[in-house]
């Protein structure tokens, strides 16, 4: 009995409730932050607490830039490596986006319009006059250099499509230092060309055209140089610590140089004073900082003293503004006296994928009645008006509702599957299904049949899925347990689990066989549509296509994707779209704006944003 | 075989009535008292303890009888209804999905209350019977046994715990199951102290040298005579368990919804600080401290009781 008293005496009681307390207190004071950025810059320039030549840019909760080769595989093709690292460093041969609206923009494009003769089969583009951070001019052998990479090593790039980019080049030629020619198999609508094909292009350096750190590679001119260059580069591009000092990286042709690179999110980065664009980056210093929730990084930007271009998480708007207004419109702003609110809603679509290559569910997903009865209990409205507070639109298909346009058909407007419980209901029994609204609803008549569960699918097989949601994020949070509760009153039981983006993005890829386990997996955002920034979807839903998470397939709707790239006009437009929100390849949910931007009082540039994700730093200043 | 030495104290089944004569040594003067008794009466007289019980009763009714009374849907998501400040029909509110938060903090403390309490049932039985093996024999069984509670306890347990929950799915069976087996190692090293001293004692002697094989040994006297140090130590799992659920809750690893414990609706309150709806935050914080304290005290209590020393005061 004597060494109770060395056990549980006194002091472990006493510890017990001071740690019960400390839960608490952890809770009030909000301390769940993960970033360790939160000592605030300089005092200097024209807004109080903040360094007039450094701007602090926030990152997504979460969501960090691990990518920096531009040749990105699909588990690492994200906005947050895209936008807020390889664009400010290496710029895309076409720019989109102008000056907020969705765009190409000629002034921050590195090339001309291209010009097509020969019947629309020869593409002509004339690059204009950039030079790399090494003082060597950018040039026609380096649009080779990605060219060539492309053809060697297509499938993996994540914005490749079989039959399209670089398939469909017959031939191609520099003939001169600034300019190339491409010769393609047939007439494409030129729109589509320009937005979905050559806007996939980035000219890469001679500096990387290396099979090691000493070892020159002749990729640029011979494509069966290629995979050596690949094997090294891609090897480079996994080692993110080295990202600040590799001399591969140090190349650049962007407005910014990368200085510090920590794989915990930490960036930052210097203006290249050899950029060749327009405008010039003022700042002294241009700052990532990462946090892993939404609250964390709202902690932060109440001091006011330390981010410049921040968000504000929507659950701490107390009320929803008007549901009739656009999901950019600005509506009561509670960080008035340091911020200015700038909704920024990208052009894209929300969705999370299923995999239809599932060994053991994929069969159920191949059923378009049960994606039917999935997609008819996501209350997209009532996520809208609750959790997002009217910061978002509806998505029904694969051309975005906002802004509106006339590529988009009545039958998005008027969506096919609204919320409806019993309409979910109706298409699981109607096909051989016994619904266990609470429980677990079982295929009670196998077969291919009319009014059976289908091809794969055994008596007794259950409607219990896993699907992995971006933690960090209340919305999401929010929407995915709203549809876990939907999806149960009809005996589909989601499991659903929170992990943190790259984890989500680098799990639900293509894949077939065996291992290919995942899913369900929800990312959040869905796609933004860029580098393929007219809406076709041929990276996403075309049979094989890099993007294409679920592998989806479906011949009729590559039949109407491939119209759509070679016939200009609306009609084309609305055929596929029209029939791929029926035919549901993936889950509709809404598309939230993107952030709620808060931009710092005083800070210019910054309040027009990209609807493509794209920061332009070089242009902010105080 | 009867325990030689219970024998000075279970002398008669008798209830003595009104005080007990005291003598100036500190020994009872008259009849002895069984040790139920006895440690009843200390406990008693803590009134701490007491309070402690009320409590952790009351903990009990509002969590598994008032769901009875106050009948809430606390799995359907009610969109229309979310974070709505309390009053009529929602007296603590909503919370973000629409559940009602009065409702919620019931089949949340059920959650929690249920894996605090089973989790320490797991963690003192299993503690308790390796502990007395490895006490017990002693040599080279005791020394692998004891190398295998010191190697799990150099892995700090929230490590150990959230590397579990990141690769099984959190569910309330699980959470019980992880949090018992990762709780037993302190209770193992306590009742195995207790056995060393305990197998060299007399009766346990005696038991060998009548023929009594080595697990009746253990299981008819050493287990039974470390039930105090035992009982003690499970009221501090428990509090253990409840604060441990709470934590990995807070971190965002704990029961699914739409199940959920008080530490998972702290942690969803906290993203609505700013907003300040205090009512996600303050009632299931307030609630964990409560029981947790009163689990505490009910231990010191217990503690109190079967110490020989006290009881003889």
């Amino acid at each position: 009995m004597e060494k109770l008293r060395t056990h549980g005496g006194i002091r472990k009681p006493i510890f017990r409730i001071f740690g019960s307390i400390a839960v608490v207190l952890l809770a009030l004071t909000g301390c769940s932050s993960g970033s360790g950025n939160t000592s605030p810059t300089a005092t200097s320039g024209n807004a109080p607490g903040k360094a007039a030549d450094t701007a602090t840019f926030a990152e997504p909760p979460n969501t960090v830039p691990n990518w920096i080769w531009p040749f990105s595989p699909l588990a690492d093709f994200s906005v947050s490596n895209s936008s807020y690292l390889q664009y400010l460093l290496f710029r895309p041969m076409y720019w989109f986006g102008d000056n907020g609206k969705a765009q190409i923009s000629d002034s921050l494009s590195m090339a001309a319009e291209p010009v097509y003769s020969n019947g629309g089969k020869t593409v002509t583009i004339k690059l204009k006059d950039y030079k790399w951070s090494n003082g060597t001019s950018v040039t026609a052998q380096n649009v080779m250099f990605w060219y060539n990479m492309l053809k060697a090593e297509k499938t993996n790039y994540a914005a490749y499509t079989p039959g399209q980019f670089p398939d469909n080049i017959v031939s191609v030629s520099t003939p001169d230092a600034k300019t190339i020619v491409f010769t393609t198999d047939k007439a494409y609508s030129q729109q589509w060309f320009l937005y979905n094909q050559l806007s996939t292009i980035t000219p890469m350096p001679d500096a990387w055209d290396m099979t090691s750190a000493t070892a020159k590679g002749d990729c640029a001119t011979n494509e069966s140089g290629c995979a050596a260059v690949y094997k090294y580069l891609i090897s480079q591009s996994k080692d993110l610590p080295t990202y600040a000092t590799n001399p591969l990286w140090q190349v650049v042709d962007g407005p910014f140089k990368l200085t510090k690179f920590n794989a915990d999110g930490h960036l930052t980065f210097v203006p290249n004073p050899t950029y060749s664009g327009p405008v010039k980056a003022s700042l002294k210093e241009f700052i990532e900082v990462p946090f892993t929730t939404d609250d964390a990084e709202f902690q932060v930007l109440r001091g006011g003293s330390t981010i410049d271009v921040g968000y504000l998480p929507t659950q701490d708007l107390t009320a929803a503004k008007p549901a009739n207004t656009g999901p950019a419109e600005a509506g009561p702003n509670p960080l008035s006296a340091n911020y200015t609110l700038a909704p920024w809603f990208l052009y894209g679509v929300n969705y999370f994928p299923i995999n239809f290559n599932n060994p053991t569910v994929g069969p159920i997903f191949k059923q378009l009645y049960f994606r039917q009865a999935l997609q008819s209990v996501v209350d997209q409205p009532g996520i809208l008006s609750s959790a997002a507070k009217n910061y978002g639109v509806e998505t029904t298909g694969p051309v975005p509702l906002y802004p509106d346009s006339p590529l988009i058909s009545q039958t998005e407007r008027n969506n096919p599957y609204p919320f409806s419980i019993a309409n979910a209901k109706k298409y699981l029994t109607d096909n051989g299904w016994t619904v266990n609204a609470g429980g677990t609803s079982v295929c009670a008549k196998p077969g291919s049949s009319a009014g059976e569960c289908g091809a794969g699918i055994a008596a007794g097989a259950k409607m219990d899925f896993n699907l992995q949601y971006a933690s960090g994020n209340q919305t999401i949070t929010t929407a995915m347990q709203s549809l876990k509760s939907n999806a149960a009153q009809v005996g589909i039981t989601l499991n659903i689990t929170p992990a943190p983006f790259n984890t989500v993005t680098g799990t639900a890829i293509p894949c077939s066989g065996k291992t290919c386990t995942w899913q369900m997996g929800n990312w959040g955002g869905g796609w933004v549509y860029a580098p393929d920034y007219y809406p076709t979807g041929e990276v996403l839903w075309e049979t094989g296509a890099g993007s294409n998470s679920g592998s989806y397939s479906n011949p009729a709707i590559d039949k109407l994707i491939l119209d759509t790239t070679t016939q200009s006009g609306t009609a084309v437009m609305q055929a596929y779209e029209d029939a791929l929100a029926k035919d549901l390849p993936v889950i509709w949910q809404p598309n939230y704006t993107y952030s709620l931007t808060e931009v710092a009082n005083g800070l210019q540039g910054a309040t027009v944003q990209n609807p493509y994700s794209a920061i332009n730093p070089e242009e902010w200043h105080y | 075989m009867s325990d030689p030495g219970r024998a000075e104290v279970e002398v008669s089944g008798e209830v003595p009535s009104g005080p007990v004569p005291v003598a100036v040594s500190g020994l009872p003067a008259g009849r002895a008292k069984s040790m139920f008794r006895l440690g009843l009466e200390v406990f008693i007289q803590n009134r701490l303890a007491i309070v402690g019980i009320v409590v952790l009763a009351l903990a009990a009714l509002f969590c598994f009888v008032a769901p009875l009374f106050y009948r809430t849907d606390q799995v359907t998501v009610n969109l229309l209804e979310t974070n709505l400040p309390p009053g009529p029909g929602h007296p603590l509110g909503t919370d973000e999905t629409g559940y009602d938060q009065l409702g919620r903090l019931m089949v949340g403390g059920q959650v929690s209350l249920a894996i605090g309490f089973a989790a320490a049932i797991i963690a003192t039985i299993v503690g308790t019977v390796w502990g007395a093996i490895a006490g017990f024999f002693g040599g080279l069984v005791d020394a692998v046994m004891m190398r295998i509670v010191d190697a799990i306890l150099s892995i700090p347990i929230l490590f150990l715990l959230l590397f579990i929950v990141t690769i099984v799915r959190p569910s309330v069976p699980v959470m019980i199951f992880v949090l018992g087996l990762t709780a037993w190692l302190v209770p193992a090293r306590l009742v195995r102290g207790e056995s060393l001293t305990l197998r060299v004692r007399e009766f346990v002697q005696a038991v060998r040298v009548m023929g009594g094989s080595s697990w009746h040994s253990v299981l008819r006297h050493i287990m039974p005579n470390v039930v105090g140090t035992v009982i003690v130590n499970a009221t501090f799992q428990v509090a253990d368990a409840i604060l441990l659920i709470a934590y990995l809750g807070y971190l965002g690893l704990g029961i699914s919804p739409p199940a959920t414990d008080w530490g998972g609706m702290l942690s969803n309150g906290t993203a609505f600080i700013f907003p300040n709806y205090w009512w996600l935050i303050y009632p299931p914080g307030i609630l964990i401290i409560v029981v947790v304290v009163a689990v505490n005290l009910v231990g010191d209590g217990l503690r109190d009781s079967v110490e020989v020393r006290l009881q003889r005061r």
